[in-house]
Formats: C-alpha cells, structure tokens, sequence
C-alpha cells in the first residue's frame, strides 16, 4: 500500500491545498517526464502536467486507492493521447483509445522503483520486444501502426508487446527483491 | 471473433499497454468481465506499464543533462487551486465568505439548547456574511455539506466547543466555539478507521475569529470508528505531534 499517498489523496478529498502540493513535489518529475517523452515539447508537457495535478485537486474521487503513481501516468498518457490527437494532421489514422480513471490499480509492487531500475530492466529487454511496447506506449500509436511502420506482421507485434511485458515483470520483480 | 484464447491473452496485454483502438478496447474490456484467466493476466501487466512511465521520470537537478520541470508549473497550479478554495479577504489569513442564508442553515443544524447561544446566533445571522476561516471548505460542497450538516438523522457527538456529525456516510467537524489556534500553528483533524491501529490525517483548518469552522474530515464516516483533534503546523503532520484537543469516539 501507497499509505502516503493514500493518506494525502484523503486530506486531498477534504479540500487540503498543503496535501496537493505534497503530492506534486512527489510525483510531478514522474508526469512531467512521461508528458515530454510523449509529446517532445516544453510547453505542452507543462500543460499536461498542470492539467493532470489540477484534475487530481478537481476530481479526487477518480482516485479509487493502490498504486498512486500508476493512475497518475494513466491521467498523463490519456491527456497526452488528447493532446496528439488535436494535432493530429492525419485524422484517418486511428489513436489508441483512453485508458479508464476511475479504476484502481491496486498492485503496488513496482510504484516505489525509481527511473534508473526501470531503465535498466528495459534494456534488458530484446529490441524487438523493447520498441514496440516503447512505441506503444509514449508514442500514442495503435499496435496495427506498430506492425505497419516496422513491417513486422501484426500477430507477430502483438505476440513480442505480450512476451516482452510478461518478461518486463519478471525483470522489475527482480529489481523490487535487489 | 474467432480468436484463439492465446490471441486473446494477446489483446490483454495490448490492452494493458493501451495500444487498443476504442472499438477493440471494448471487446476486451468486455472479455475481462466474464474470464479469470484473463483478468488475471491483465491485472499483473497494468503494474509493469505503469512502471514503462517511471522509466521517464525526470530528473530532480539540471546537471544530470536530463529533462527538469520548470518550478513555475507549481507555482501555477497552486495559485490556481488556492484561488478556487478562497475568496480572499485581507490577502494574509484567507476566507471563505458564505451567505447568511448557508450560514443560517449550518448553525440550524448545531443542536444546542443554550439560550445564550440562540441569542448570538440570531444576532449572527443579521450579518450579510460571515467568514469562516478554515481551509476546508470549497464552493461547490456547500450545498451538500449543509444538507448533510442540517440532516435530522444525522448522528451527533459533542466535543468541546462544537460536535462531530455523522451524515449521509460523510464525517464533519461542526465547531461553533473552537478557541484560536496558537500562534503559527493550525488545528488538524485525525479520524481511525475500523481495525486500524494508527490515526490518519485529515484536513487542516482554523476556526473564524467567532470560533466557528466547519471541516469535512472523511467520506467514509460508515468504516471510521474515532475523530481527533491536535494543534500542528501549518500544513499538517503525517502522525499527531501533540497530545489530541480532544477525541470523539463513534458508535
Ligand atoms: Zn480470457
């Protein structure tokens, strides 16, 4: 359990500024690099990132407990997701669909790993398995655009994004018990 | 669909990863519904995705060469969430200003049969307005506050200066005679959840200079067994760091 955050996210609910930006000195390295990696500007992660910690002061209750940094890079991708979408020049080209934020998440084994371990355990990944779910998942693309752009075929992506993950827990599993 | 469980087991981990376009998304999510196996598998990727974000985490200080947030960000957000919470009135200690019609209905709900106490709350409720100084309090929870405040059914415990109020499954603090917080310190209000063993933080606050505050300190009254009040810095504590005002316990 993310006591810390669960126990400001409360404070939080009871309308608790101080409890908001202890939250944001926690967390916003995390939005805000997730936001450039996606969309690659300064000023558009900036408003991603004031956007999610203003929709968390708004909407609290979307917040259902467990895995505190893992909602809040689900908010990050879904306004990131939005935000290429409005400046998406090819509207024929479908986006990935919005992940929901009102579910809880509520493995918590990986949120206290810092961005070194996660680096290394994705290294450790074969390429072929490392880029799509890298594709996938900051580059706001559909696993079909994937296959496309890498001319790999699609039953082929999909089996590499699942493995690749499957093989991520085991390697992040081992970085927890290090 | 013809697919093969294993194609399926597939599209959960596309689903994990959020690469499903919304018309497959929906399949899935309809799929997990009704199929352990796969709910299972998704529910072990959903971590290892979130941790794909923590792999981008920027830094803390610019001379790692990596991406760092401009402190203006911060400042940005906190004004903007400190200027919905407040209407501020001398720009120091800020205020919420409610109608005397709000304030009528909260005072109505204090149950108290002292005399003396009636006669002051008609005489406060001549006023335009009234502060209330605490920090708890935002617009938009008004209405449902004061309609959980003025509940009959609403369950009551008295405690020095004001009482605990147990209403549609929320948990208020209603202090109508709180005495000042000492100098640069704030009161802060703790609740215990059934079967815990330590006391949770809840919102910080304090009182107008007439003593009055009304503090929502949890929405989940049914599973919160005590309230405590303690005196604290400004901002909180994550445990009490002085002996409870007092302690109301819930039955
Ligand atoms: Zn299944």
């Amino acid at each position: 359990m993310d006591l810390d955050a669960e126990h400001l996210m409360m404070r939080v609910r009871a309308r608790d500024a101080n409890a908001l930006e202890t939250l944001y000195d926690a967390h916003h390295r995390l939005v805000y690099g997730v936001a450039m990696r996606m969309l690659g500007e300064v000023s558009a992660a900036e408003d991603v990132t004031q956007g999610v910690f203003l929709k968390v002061w708004s909407s609290p209750e979307l917040f259902r407990g467990g895995n505190f940094p893992a909602w809040i890079v689900r908010m990050t991708r879904n306004r990131c997701l939005d935000a290429l979408r409005s400046r998406n020049a090819h509207p024929q080209t479908e986006l990935p669909e919005t992940l929901p934020e009102d579910t809880a998440i509520e493995d918590v084994a990986f949120a206290n790993l810092d961005a070194r371990a996660v680096r290394s355990a994705l290294q450790a990944l074969p390429a072929e398995q490392r880029e799509p779910i890298e594709l996938g998942f900051f580059g706001g693309i559909t696993h079909e655009e994937i296959a496309r752009k890498s001319n790999v075929p699609l039953g082929t992506i999909k089996t590499r994004i699942r493995m690749g993950l499957k093989k991520l827990r085991t390697a992040l599993e081992g970085a927890v018990s290090a | 669909m013809t697919d093969t469980h294993d194609e399926l087991l597939d599209d959960v981990a596309l689903y994990a990863l959020g690469t499903l376009a919304a018309a497959d998304a929906q399949r899935v999510r309809d799929h997990l519904q009704t199929c352990d196996t796969c709910r299972a598998e998704y529910e072990a990727l959903v971590p290892v995705v979130a941790a794909l974000g923590t792999s981008q985490e920027a830094s803390a200080d610019a001379s790692s060469g990596s991406v760092v947030a401009s402190p203006l960000i911060k400042a940005r957000i906190m004004r903007e969430v400190r200027k919905k919470k407040h209407v501020s009135s001398n720009g120091h200690r800020r205020h919420l200003v409610w109608p005397a019609y709000a304030v009528a209905a909260a005072c109505f709900a204090l149950a108290t049969a002292s005399v003396l106490y009636n006669i002051a709350l008609n005489d406060r409720l001549h006023q335009a307005e009234i502060r209330l100084a605490h920090q708890s309090v935002v617009n938009e929870r008004d209405d449902s506050m004061l309609s959980d405040l003025a509940n009959v059914k609403a369950q009551r415990v008295s405690v020095p200066g004001g009482e605990v109020v147990r209403s549609n499954g929320h948990l208020y603090l209603a202090m109508h005679d709180m005495p000042a917080a000492p100098d640069g310190k704030v009161y802060q209000a703790w609740t215990l959840p059934k079967g815990a063993k330590k006391m949770v933080p809840s919102a910080t606050f304090v009182p107008d200079n007439r003593g009055v505050a009304l503090v929502p300190v949890s929405n989940d009254a049914v599973n919160t067994v005590a309230v405590a009040v303690s005196i604290e810095p400004p901002g909180g504590s994550k445990q009490p760091t002085s002996a409870p005002v007092f302690v109301a316990h819930l039955e």
